[in-house]
């Protein structure tokens, strides 16, 4: 790939929505506005989800033992606890994300 | 940045379940690192400017969901604090005064954020939702622990349902955000949808079992009992302020006075639980700005802040009844005036009381308001106000078509006039830069009512008046009312500069000499006006027209110019003495001066900058510098001339700002002047308090006349002339006991020390 072409894929990205994985777990999901040679990301009308935590995800396993099966509380995790929030205008350093996702 | 919106929440979660994601982690992170070093791909419309505002994840002062490196996940986000667990007497105590502290922090502009949003149980009764008050628990499930569940539980929601009434009546009226207050609610609900008789009933049910309990000491039960029935007339008072217009009573304020003072008496008594409140539940809310650290304030700066805001309140009441606009207006700037100034959710209910359902104090229309001030001011008992109420439908007849042009005199100018009385309730820096701007919209306003009354001119067949030299003119009354708005609009820009310590030292000769040329061409301006309603009762009286209400309106009419001439005279005159006494600090160069000798600034180059909002101003037109610095600089006056000038104006000046306290703060109508006059009420006192701090500031300018005098006339006889004079002057600062008042900056002066050893 050529910076041409790199440039072209890049801008292609831009106004769509991404979702950012940071090193420390936290997911961020928000429209892709600009990004550099270090992979900084700057994402805009961002939400902040985090893995619920080990006590949530007990309660709600609770709730669901009757249907209690290694497949289903993974999904049930998710669905029911990721917490989330809006902050708005954010830059994701390069160095911080572990993975890309495009919506 | 986006305003956080609680609709736009949930969309994007919704989005983000729908659609399967792709991971193009690979992809992107090859084409990002083709890019040479400082190369951007960007969206055309971002700028650079924009992404300087974003905030940096994992950084750990601008993340507000960052968690350091070590630091245990699950204590991190989860607050291990038990909110249903049993509390003592005195913890409740404690708890329920350091919630009142952070609920004062929010209304003196502290974010919720910072403040209430650190408890950790306003965070535990707020999310979820609830959309119902049986929801509205702690945790979601009734404590077994009585003392939680019953009272803390009940204090909390009424703070919040009181938070929530203050802040729609804020969010509904002018305000600055961040300067007065911050409406942000970080995608939370304090409880608006539902109702306040729950909250009553809940308070109830706790005052009621606190009374029964035997196991809690006597005085924590009054302690806890006092802050409970606090909540519930605090709670009364802003559910219910705007019915003060009909009620005229401010039984709820009054009645939390008292219950603050018991509060006030028993604070020693609480215990504070510094661990139900956490900065961590930042990392809950939704927000565009980095975490910031949690406001205290001090106990007693709250307490103070609630007694001033009810005791504001109940002042209120005073002005309720409408006697004119005159004595409304005054009353207003009275109110906000004080110092410290009056809270924001003071001013903002103010502002709701002074203009409701398009009626001034909901009982006065605001034509009726407009027509008032114009009576008041030039047009006693004049066919052009009565015009529209004589219902003549004849289009021939002359008031048939002053009706019609009033009507769009009426359009045009009753929402600036009521603006200029509404913007007094903003902060106080805002006042002065409102009116820099609106005092342009009036100098526009003025070219208009002078073609309104070139038209009424003709309709009402004025005859002319023959003035001094043969001349004859027409009286425009419109827009002499207007330009003696903008007059008054103009003083204040200058005044106020000193009240907010916009002026360096340098430049207070000139502001004053401004001042006190401002004055004079109001003075000629009111003059003006006399001799035409003179006129015009003159002609009144040949005509026969003599009937009792004209009488009145007319000696309302002369009694207002009367008080208007004698307090401007007053200001005039001080402003002349100081002028005169800061010409002869800086001919002597004993005048502190802010810019340093290499300064780039200039003469020229501040008046120009300080006089900025009266360039666009065509009547009356900026003094040119160079006319300004002969006048602002007294040239070719001798000290003598210069002393002489300051001391008589400063004896008059102490003469008139006597009248202007004998006048009164308000015009006493002449049928009720006896009947009605009860104790002095405390905006009267405000105001008599104001003009004596005046006179104090006159005495003070007196004895520095006389000092700099006695200074001046030493170094004659020492013909020491070239030396400077051997004087200390300090300009005292704005709140410091030597600055009698805040427009009058009096020069504290003392014989020098340093010459003394020297000579």
């Amino acid at each position: 790939m050529d910076t041409e072409k790199a440039v072209s894929y890049l801008s292609g990205l831009l106004g769509r929505t991404l979702r950012i994985h940071a090193s420390d777990g936290r997911m961020f999901v928000g429209l892709f506005k600009c990004t550099d040679a270090d992979r900084n990301i700057i994402l805009a009308n961002s939400f902040e989800y985090r893995m619920p935590s080990a006590s949530t995800v007990q309660e709600a396993a609770a709730k669901e033992t009757e249907s209690w099966d290694e497949t289903q509380v993974k999904a049930t995790r998710v669905k029911v606890n990721m917490s989330s929030r809006l902050i708005g205008l954010i830059v994701v350093p390069g160095h911080h994300i572990t993975k890309i996702e495009l919506e | 940045m986006l305003p956080n919106n609680e609709v736009r929440v949930p969309l994007p979660r919704a989005a983000a379940q729908s659609s399967a994601p792709r991971d193009i982690t690979a992809q992107f992170t090859e084409a990002a690192s083709k890019l040479q070093v400082g190369q951007l791909v960007k969206d055309e419309s971002f700028t650079l400017f924009e992404a300087v505002g974003a905030l940096e994840i994992m950084d750990s002062k601008m993340d507000s969901g960052y968690i350091a490196p070590g630091e245990d996940h699950a204590e991190a986000l989860e607050i291990k604090y038990d909110s249903r667990q049993d509390l003592t007497a005195e913890e409740v105590v404690g708890l329920m005064d350091q919630l009142l502290c952070h609920e004062m922090a929010w209304h003196m502009g502290h974010p919720l954020s910072q403040t209430l949003f650190t408890s950790i149980y306003i965070d535990k009764l707020l999310w979820p939702t609830p959309k119902t008050i049986e929801e509205a628990q702690f945790d979601r499930a009734p404590s077994e622990n009585r003392i939680v569940e019953l009272v803390l539980r009940a204090y909390c929601l009424a703070l919040l349902k009181a938070c929530d009434y203050v802040h729609a009546r804020v969010a509904s009226e002018y305000y600055y955000e961040e300067e007065d207050f911050v409406t942000q609610l970080y995608n939370r609900n304090l409880l608006s949808g539902i109702d306040s008789s729950h909250f009553y009933r809940l308070l109830d049910q706790a005052i009621d079992w606190v009374e029964n309990q035997d196991t809690i000491r006597s005085d924590f039960k009054d302690a806890i009992r006092s802050r409970l029935c606090l909540r519930r007339e605090f709670l009364a008072s802003v559910d219910q302020d705007l019915e003060i217009l009909e009620t005229h009573s401010t039984e709820s304020f009054k009645l939390c006075l008292n219950h603050l003072a018991s509060v006030a008496d028993t604070v020693t008594l609480g215990k504070p639980v510094p661990e139900a409140f956490s900065l961590k539940l930042q990392r809950k809310l939704a927000s565009t700005v980095p975490p910031r650290p949690i406001v205290h304030i001090k106990q007693e700066d709250a307490l103070e802040q609630m007694r001033r805001l009810c005791q504001d309140a109940i002042d209120m009441q005073q002005m309720l009844d409408y006697r004119g606009p005159s004595n409304f207006k005054a009353a207003v700037w009275t109110l906000v005036s004080r110092k410290p100034q009056p809270s924001v959710y003071i001013r903002s209910l103010l502002q709701a009381l002074i203009i409701s359902d398009s009626s001034i104090l909901g009982t006065v229309p605001v034509r009726k308001y407009l027509y008032d001030d114009l009576a008041e001011l030039v047009l006693p008992a004049s066919m052009l106000l009565r015009a529209n109420l004589d219902d003549v439908e004849l289009p021939s007849d002359p008031r048939f078509r002053i009706a019609q042009v009033m009507d769009s005199f009426v359009k045009r100018f009753a929402q600036p006039f009521v603006d200029t009385i509404r913007s007094a309730c903003l902060n106080r820096c805002r006042v002065r830069r409102t009116v820099c701007h609106t005092v342009v919209d009036w100098d526009n306003l003025q070219m208009e009512a002078e073609e309104i009354d070139m038209q009424l001119q003709g309709i009402s067949a004025e005859p002319a008046l023959q003035v001094q030299g043969g001349d004859t003119t027409f009286s425009y009354p419109l827009s002499s009312w207007t330009y003696h708005q903008k007059l008054l609009q103009l003083r204040l820009i200058l005044q106020m500069g000193f009240e907010l310590s916009i002026y360096a030292p340098e430049e207070l000769p000139g502001i004053y000499w401004y001042l006190s040329h401002l004055c004079s061409t109001h003075l000629g301006h009111l003059d003006r006006i006399r001799t035409f309603t003179v006129a015009a009762r003159k002609r009144d009286l040949v005509s026969g027209g003599n009937d009792a209400a004209k009488s009145a309106a007319y000696h309302r009419s002369f009694l207002h110019l009367e008080r208007l001439t004698t307090h401007i005279i007053a200001i005039d005159a001080f402003a002349i003495a100081l002028h005169a006494l800061y010409v002869l600090l800086a001919r002597h160069e004993v005048l502190p001066c802010a810019a340093g000798p290499r300064a780039y600034s200039s003469d020229k180059l501040r008046y120009e900058l300080r006089m900025k909002p009266f360039l666009p101003i065509s009547l009356p037109e900026l003094v040119p510098f160079e006319e300004f610095r002969r006048e602002a600089t007294l040239e070719g006056d001798s000290d003598t001339t210069v002393l002489d000038r300051a001391s008589k104006a400063i004896t008059e000046a102490r003469k008139a700002w006597e009248a202007t306290l004998a006048n009164g703060a308000f015009i006493e109508d002449v049928a009720c002047s006896s009947t009605t006059k009860s104790a002095p009420l405390a905006i009267e006192e405000d105001w008599r308090r104001e003009i004596k701090d005046t006179m104090r500031a006159c005495i003070g300018t007196s004895i520095a006349i006389e000092t700099v005098r006695k200074a001046i006339m030493g170094a004659a006889s020492l013909s020491s002339r070239q030396e400077k004079l051997s004087l200390d002057v300090v300009i005292p600062e704005i709140g410091s006991k030597a600055r009698w008042h805040d427009w009058w900056v009096v020069p504290q002066i003392s014989p020098g020390t340093m010459s003394l050893a020297t000579g």
